[in-house]
């Protein structure tokens, strides 16, 4: 397949600050949808905003379709863009909204008036046509950010933390509609997101990002087998992070844990989700400081030598109420393997 | 403990008396004055108003500039708007004072200050002189053109605000969402930025168009008896001609454009796409 | 873009501003008359104009009549902005529309009528009239500026004020007061700078020896030509900007604008 979008040693900043983004490598082949995965703050925004234009590189290139648009401004780069504001304008109808791209490229009314039928019908809103956006719920508004988007028909989408402002039910709906609208219309995407979930559910690949660099970039059956650095393992759900020190295990905090089976050589770190933390033997102890039921399984946060394990056991098993003495194993059949020299 | 309405309505009395004795009966009294005719009352006063050539002269010439004045602090306000929201948010402040210290500077000082820079002997022809564009000095007092300058210049900052707070609160990222859907400058500015002001804009236009239309200073100042406006004119029907009906007149005159403005304007501020979708 | 906007910025700001950096340097001219560039530099006129009673006297008057025209602004337009924000009034909206209407009617329709009615037939001395003329107008800006700011003080702190024991209008002055002096202190600054600068209401208010500042000026201006003006008007802008800075200074006045 080929690479529609290539970012080639990309450093992006605002203004004369420090780098927000630095020496960003990553290409994009056509059909795939490839989230940026991190916290706030980490540079995936900012990334999404220079290939969308909106921000010139302090240095690097960025190629769309083998083409350098380094220097193109973001009306002629055929990028689309779904805000997480949506920014819609809301002087406009609906129809007006969806039809904005294809008047700035002087469309002819027919091709307006079906391409905006069609994509206005792909997006579920048929018969809103003559409403003002803002007389729109969110998921509706959702709804024509995307068909707007869409509708000129653009190489490459971005969308910017598109379910962000809507709630947990919807969140769930759009994001099959999202997979949906991509399969119907095999456009490439990049999603920024900073919910883990949701980039394992809808992408093709991950670039889990941290402090302006790609930590860890892979396939989401990748990066949740074998997440590469602490980081991205913390990310991918294996709370509990320890590096190998000797023959010790040391939390963040600086509190240790003997360890007990040796990993290998090569191995930085260890890391367990809570679901893989036994309760009730093993050879390590702690006390329950809280314990929370949460229907199908309860959460436990233990006070530890290592510091606080968040361990998780089903609900049918003995409730441990808080207060208790408990002893535990971290297996290492369980956990997660972190090799040496990758990330930070 | 604020339902009692009677002492709420005590508390405005004090003012509403004073309005009505001071401003509202006084006012009504004059403007009556101009249905006032020898053999009862008519319109008759209004006609004869409008029959003279140099009455109607006047009139259209204080449209006229209240309508080019307003077109050019449209047009001038949007350009220092735009030039204030390319600083940064610290900056701004500085800048939005510089725009406002103006409206807090005499009118008449401000006013005067054109005299010294365009006077025969002043600052501009002495300029335009010394750089041999010009050989002898232009006429610019006394002119509608300096009537014009003036008026923009004591109006502008008027403009500016209500410009400069309808951009900063333009919806978050509607600009670039125009731009990343293909928009030129211009489509941006004309589909997005302008629908989206519209009501700033109004404001603005209100402001400079009413106070245009009844300036005094500035037609008196920099006009002279050359280029009077209306206000210039009810001047002088008073304190040259004591004609008290026909200063009424055009006393009328002023107060049914400003309202018609007002209205008219406010009008517009309702954007036509929201009446469609209602 | 940016480059040209800001460029653009600039020369607005040059087209605003400038004309005042004009007047400065004509008011230290050396010769009789306007003229450009000054023939010599002298401070004569700005040591002549403290010296023409005309211009001592108006000053006076309109210091006077500003400090008491905001002051009865104030007394009448507080109590108003008051009721506005915490009853529902009968005729609210009438209420509201009657204390903005000065600014709508224009300022020399004001003055002659007041001339012509207050003045000529009740027999009003001209200063007092001058001060109710000047009240009328500034009624709006008070009603308005403290309106805004009792907008934004939520009105069960007298409710609590109450309970506690005060009267209401011990309640008012404990916990109202304080939170819109600002407000007030605007409120005075903005209306004293309106009636000091204020023309059309002034213009035929006016008698042997009593005139208003400006008011004086414009009938100096169309006698004489010499920098008199230049260096008063250029005093006044000074004393204007001085004003505005220390009021932003002290109370931020840009955000009762």
């Amino acid at each position: 397949m080929n690479e529609l979008l290539v970012l080639d040693h990309l450093t992006l900043a605002y203004g004369r600050g420090a780098p927000a983004v630095e020496g960003m490598s990553l290409s994009v082949k056509e059909g795939e949808l490839v989230s940026f995965l991190g916290p706030s703050g980490c540079g995936k925004s900012t990334t999404m905003r220079a290939i969308a234009g909106l921000l010139t590189p302090r240095s690097g290139r960025i190629l769309l379709a083998g083409e350098d648009v380094t220097a193109v401004p973001p009306n002629k780069r055929g990028v689309g863009l779904v805000f997480q504001s949506y920014a819609l304008f809301p002087h406009l109808t609906v129809f007006e909204n969806v039809a904005f791209g294809l008047r700035a490229r002087k469309e002819s009314a027919a091709v307006i008036r079906s391409r905006v039928e069609e994509m206005v019908a792909a997006v579920g809103l048929a018969g809103f046509e003559h409403r003002l956006s803002t007389d729109l719920s969110g998921g509706q508004q959702q709804r024509v950010a995307l068909a707007r988007a869409m509708a000129v028909r653009p190489r490459l989408l971005l969308l910017d933390e598109p379910l962000s402002n809507l709630d947990a039910r919807l969140r769930i709906e759009m994001r099959a509609e999202l997979m949906r609208l991509q399969r119907e219309y095999g456009i490439t995407m990049i999603y920024v997101t900073h919910d883990q979930g949701e980039a394992l559910a809808l992408s093709s690949r991950i670039a889990v990002m941290n402090r302006g660099r790609i930590e860890q970039l892979g396939t989401p059956q990748a990066l949740y087998a074998a997440p590469a650095t602490p980081f991205v393992a913390t990310f991918m759900g294996f709370e509990n992070v320890f590096t190998v020190d000797g023959n010790q295990l040391a939390a963040g905090d600086g509190s240790k844990l003997p360890l007990v089976q040796q990993p290998g050589a090569g191995v930085q770190a260890l890391a367990w989700r809570p679901q893989a933390v036994t309760l009730g033997s093993g050879p390590y102890s702690g006390t329950v400081r809280g314990a929370s039921y949460q229907g199908d399984s309860v959460e436990y946060l233990i006070d530890s030598a290592g510091g606080t394990i968040k361990a998780s056991a089903a609900a049918g098993s003995n409730f441990i109420p808080a207060g208790s003495e408990v002893s535990f194993d971290l297996p290492l059949a369980g956990a997660a393997l972190i090799p040496a020299g990758a990330g930070a | 403990m604020f339902e009692k309405r009677s002492t709420g309505v005590l508390l405005t009395l004090p003012a509403l008396v004073f309005l009505l004795v001071l401003f509202v009966l006084p006012v009504m009294v004059l403007l009556t004055r101009s249905l006032a005719l020898p053999e009862g009352w008519g319109l008759g006063n209004f006609a004869s108003f409008f029959s003279s050539e140099l009455n109607r002269t006047i009139f259209w010439r204080t449209l006229r500039l209240a309508a080019t004045v307003t077109a050019a602090c449209v047009v001038l306000g949007y350009i220092t708007a735009f030039g204030v929201l390319s600083y940064t948010k610290e900056r701004r402040g500085m800048l939005t004072g510089f725009v406002i210290l103006p409206l807090m500077i005499s009118p008449v000082a401000r006013t005067y200050a054109w005299i010294v820079v365009l006077g025969r002997t002043g600052f501009l022809n002495a300029v335009l002189t010394s750089l041999g564009i010009i050989d002898s000095p232009l006429r610019l007092l006394f002119t509608e053109t300096a009537v014009f300058i003036g008026l923009v210049q004591l109006f502008l900052p008027l403009m500016v605000l209500p410009l400069l707070s309808a951009l900063e609160n333009l919806p978050r990222d509607v600009i670039p969402a125009a731009q990343l859907l293909g928009a030129s400058r211009l489509m941006v500015l004309f589909k997005v930025i302008l629908p989206l002001t519209r009501e700033g804009l109004v404001v603005g236009g209100t402001l400079v168009f009413t106070g245009s239309v009844t300036a005094y200073i500035t037609p008196a100042i920099l006009g002279g008896s050359k280029v009077m406006m209306l206000e210039t004119l009810l001047y002088q029907r008073i304190n040259v001609a004591n004609d008290l009906t026909g200063a009424a007149v055009i006393a009328v005159i002023l107060v049914i454009t400003t309202l018609a403005a007002n209205k008219l304007l406010r009008r517009l501020a309702t954007p036509r796409q929201r009446q469609e979708a209602r | 873009m940016q480059f040209l906007s800001r460029s653009l910025l600039w020369l607005v700001l040059l087209f605003l501003l400038g004309p005042f950096v004009v007047i400065v340097a004509a008011g230290f001219s050396a010769g009789d008359t306007l003229t450009f560039p000054p023939q010599g530099w002298s401070l004569r006129w700005y040591i002549k104009i403290f010296t023409i009673p005309e211009f001592q006297h108006s000053f006076v008057l309109s210091v006077w009549v500003g400090v008491g025209a905001t002051l009865l602004a104030l007394v009448l337009g507080v109590p108003v902005a008051y009721a506005i924000a915490r009853y529902r009034l009968p005729f609210g909206e009438t209420i509201r529309t009657l204390v903005s209407a000065p600014l709508i009617v224009p300022g020399i329709i004001i003055g002659l009528a007041l001339l012509r009615y207050v003045v000529f037939t009740l027999n009003a001395p001209v200063e007092i009239t001058l001060l109710l003329g000047h009240t009328t107008l500034l009624i709006p800006y008070a009603v308005r500026v403290v309106s805004a700011s009792l907008d934004n003080l939520r009105s069960d702190i007298e409710e609590a004020a109450v309970l506690l024991g005060r009267s209401r209008l011990g309640a008012f002055f404990a916990v109202v007061m304080p939170n819109i002096r600002g407000a007030i202190l605007a409120a005075f600054v903005l209306s004293f700078i309106t009636s000091f600068n204020q023309v059309p209401v002034s213009l035929f208010l006016s008698g042997p020896g009593v005139s208003m500042l400006p008011t004086q000026m414009l009938w100096y201006m169309e006698y004489t030509y010499d920098p008199s003006i230049a260096a008063l008007s250029a005093l006044l802008a000074l004393g204007a900007m001085l004003m505005v800075f220390l009021t932003e200074r002290l109370l931020g006045l840009s955000r009762y604008m």
